[in-house]
């Protein structure tokens, strides 16, 4: 979340991918840098023990909402 | 004494919290920066994201921060901002 | 302070603690006027079963006492038709038999017992009673920040700094800045450009807490920015501009002094909290009320430090002068800002004239060449004049008036030399006034002030910009509580 708010500051729009067991934090870390708004998008846990395959399949299921936090409507 | 609620010194015609930037309306002639914050399987993760950005019309460049357990250096942070239009940042579990 | 709404009923009433020995002494003549008097309501601090025995209201939040203005317990307090004709504090028999029309009320008791402090206005617990019973006349808009958030870096993050941290301004620390003023939070004191926003008294308090002012500097900045938000002075000019320009405050009057401004040793320089506070409290009004700000209306190619804060007392009391204020129309009793536009300070030395003419030459061939020594009319200036300095002037009974006229006397240029491309310069005055002599400063346009520290044969001049209709005009406001 550092990374992503630091970027929007240097004039990048920027987003994030986590896997869900990451949705509490994010939101509070969001919070306490005070962007609540920071974009991201979160695929199912767990992650570590996914074939390739089955990454990649991940990563295309959450490819419209990956483009949809780094363009406009 | 509680530093949690301030009284807004501005005139108001904004939003209190900090707001995005704008984004473009599409990818295609974007620079998109591939952030790997280089956890196992990131990579695998971000090579299928790179190969449908690209099909999309965009340049993709990757970056791999050394850890992922602090913020990317601030040199990293410069290089990825003077060279990208957009930053996909991945993946976190 | 306003007031929202005063419970005190039409009748007696009495506000006592029981932490207090004069309050405890006067049960026995409390018990008698609740027996004699037509109406009497008891309000308690402290402990709600005192006084023993008698019928007592609950006043632990304190809201009566801090509405009933109370400073002192016990109170006698009588009130006809909503408005309060009568009051006594402390214990003075002959007052409370006078009050009371009971001739004999108390004659068992000591004639006199002085009261104990309210605990309304107990210092630990004022700021809370000011917000909780005050605030409903503050409008600004609430702005919260999560429990992991860090208020000063969040203060930087919603860009609402000078570059510097800033104090939080909590509704505690607002309401205890109001407390410097008897104007209303609400009042507008100006419109401010470049937004053209209504500039009230609580925005301007809020970021006086901000930069760190203490209360009683608020009717200072309240000044200053009447000041700035004038048409002469024309701020928006003022930003817009891309020469180095800023607002520059110079105070007078003994409230400088009450309130602690420097005057003298490196006065333009850091270190005195009077000076700094007042000077980034209009800076931060102009930057996140009026919206003026670097990179979007404030174009300034290089800027200078002065921008961040540029404010000083002018050291009256070992003047040789008569004062700035008192120049420009003012008593020298009154307390006044004058707003001059104005870049960073530039250094005079003269370490050798003991005479005044001397002197003058000196200080005219280094204000010939405020920002370029060919440029006649174009620009004021704003000469600080050192104690040292003002003595070879004083010595030989020179005014100011004298001064400046010396000043100016020798400040007049003549149109060869500062024609286009004379001197291997192509800045100057076009070819048609190479005939005529051109003054360096307008009439009017070089201000003198008399501030520095008592050693240094040194003087400093702070180059202006333009005025009138296209620039900006210096503008004197009296400062008022």
């Amino acid at each position: 979340m550092h990374d992503i708010a630091d970027l929007e500051t240097r004039g990048v729009p920027a987003m994030f991918i986590a896997s869900d067991a990451f949705v509490v934090a994010a939101d509070s870390q969001s919070k306490a840098l005070g962007f609540p708004s920071l974009q991201r998008v979160f695929v199912p846990h767990p992650i570590q023990d996914r074939t390739d395959d089955e990454m990649s399949a991940l990563a295309d299921s959450a490819y419209d909402s990956i483009v949809a936090a780094i363009t406009k409507n | 004494m509680s530093n949690r609620v301030i009284l807004d010194p501005t005139s108001e015609k904004k939003f209190t919290s900090r707001e995005l930037l704008a984004r473009p309306t599409g990818l295609s002639g974007q620079t998109i920066g591939l952030l790997d914050i280089s956890k196992a399987r990131g990579d695998i993760f971000l090579n299928q994201l790179e190969s449908r950005l690209t099909a999309a019309g965009a340049k993709v460049l990757r970056f791999r921060k050394p850890t992922f357990t602090k913020p990317a250096p601030v040199d990293l942070r410069h290089e990825i901002a003077t060279k990208c239009t957009l930053v996909i940042e991945a993946l976190a579990d | 302070m306003t007031q929202i709404k005063n419970p005190l009923r039409d009748g007696w009433t009495l506000i006592v603690k029981r932490e207090c020995a004069t309050c405890v002494m006067v049960v026995p003549v409390i018990a008698r006027l609740v027996r004699e008097l037509p109406s009497l309501t008891v309000y308690t601090q402290d402990d709600p079963k005192f006084p023993d025995g008698i019928v007592s209201i609950s006043d632990a939040d304190l809201s009566a006492s801090w509405h009933a203005d109370i400073d002192t317990v016990p109170t006698l307090i009588f009130r006809e038709k909503g408005i309060e004709t009568k009051r006594t504090v402390g214990w003075l028999r002959s007052e409370w038999r006078e009050l009371t029309g009971i001739a004999d009320l108390g004659s068992e008791l000591p004639e006199f017992r002085p009261g104990c402090g309210s605990m309304s206005v107990d210092p630990d617990v004022i700021d809370k009673l000011r917000v909780r019973f005050g605030s409903a006349v503050l409008h600004s808009r609430q702005i919260e920040f999560a429990s992991a958030e860090d208020e000063f870096e969040a203060m930087f993050s919603r860009g609402l700094t000078d570059g510097l941290p800033v104090v939080p301004p909590t509704p505690e620390r607002v309401m205890r800045m109001l407390s410097g003023t008897s104007r209303l939070p609400q009042e507008v004191v100006a419109i401010a450009p470049p937004d053209l926003v209504e500039l009230t008294i609580e925005k301007i308090a809020i970021n006086a807490v901000m930069a760190g002012c203490l209360p009683e500097y608020l009717p200072w900045v309240i000044a200053a920015v009447e000041a700035i938000c004038t048409d002469e002075y024309n701020i928006h000019g003022v930003l817009a501009t891309t020469m180095p320009v800023g607002p520059v405050i110079v105070c007078n009057g003994p409230g400088t002094r009450a309130i602690g401004m420097n005057s003298g040793v490196n006065v333009l320089g850091q270190g005195n909290r009077a000076n700094l506070t007042i000077g980034r409290a209009v800076q931060l009004i102009i930057r996140n009320v009026g919206g003026g700000r670097p990179n979007e209306v404030d174009r300034a190619s290089h800027g200078h430090p002065g921008k961040l804060s540029f404010c000083f007392a002018e050291d009256e009391t070992n003047s040789p002068f008569t004062s700035l204020a008192v120049a420009r129309g003012f008593d020298a009793s009154q307390n006044t800002v004058t707003v001059f536009t104005g870049e960073g300070p530039r250094c005079v030395v003269d370490q050798l004239a003991r005479e005044p003419e001397a002197l003058a030459q000196t200080l005219a061939a280094c204000l010939r060449t405020v920002h370029h020594p060919k440029l006649p009319f174009a620009f004021d200036a704003l000469l600080v004049v050192s104690p040292e300095h003002a003595r070879v002037f004083a010595q030989a009974n020179w005014n100011r008036e004298r001064v400046l006229q010396e000043i100016h006397a020798r400040l007049q240029m003549a149109g060869s030399e500062i024609v286009r491309g004379a001197g291997g310069m192509a800045e100057g005055v076009q070819e048609a006034f190479k005939d005529a002599t051109l003054p360096k400063f307008r009439p009017g346009g070089l201000l003198l002030v008399h501030a520095g520290g008592v050693a240094g044969l040194f003087s400093s001049i702070i180059g202006g910009w333009v005025s009138g209709s296209t620039g900006s005009d210096p503008v004197t406001k009296l400062v008022t509580a």
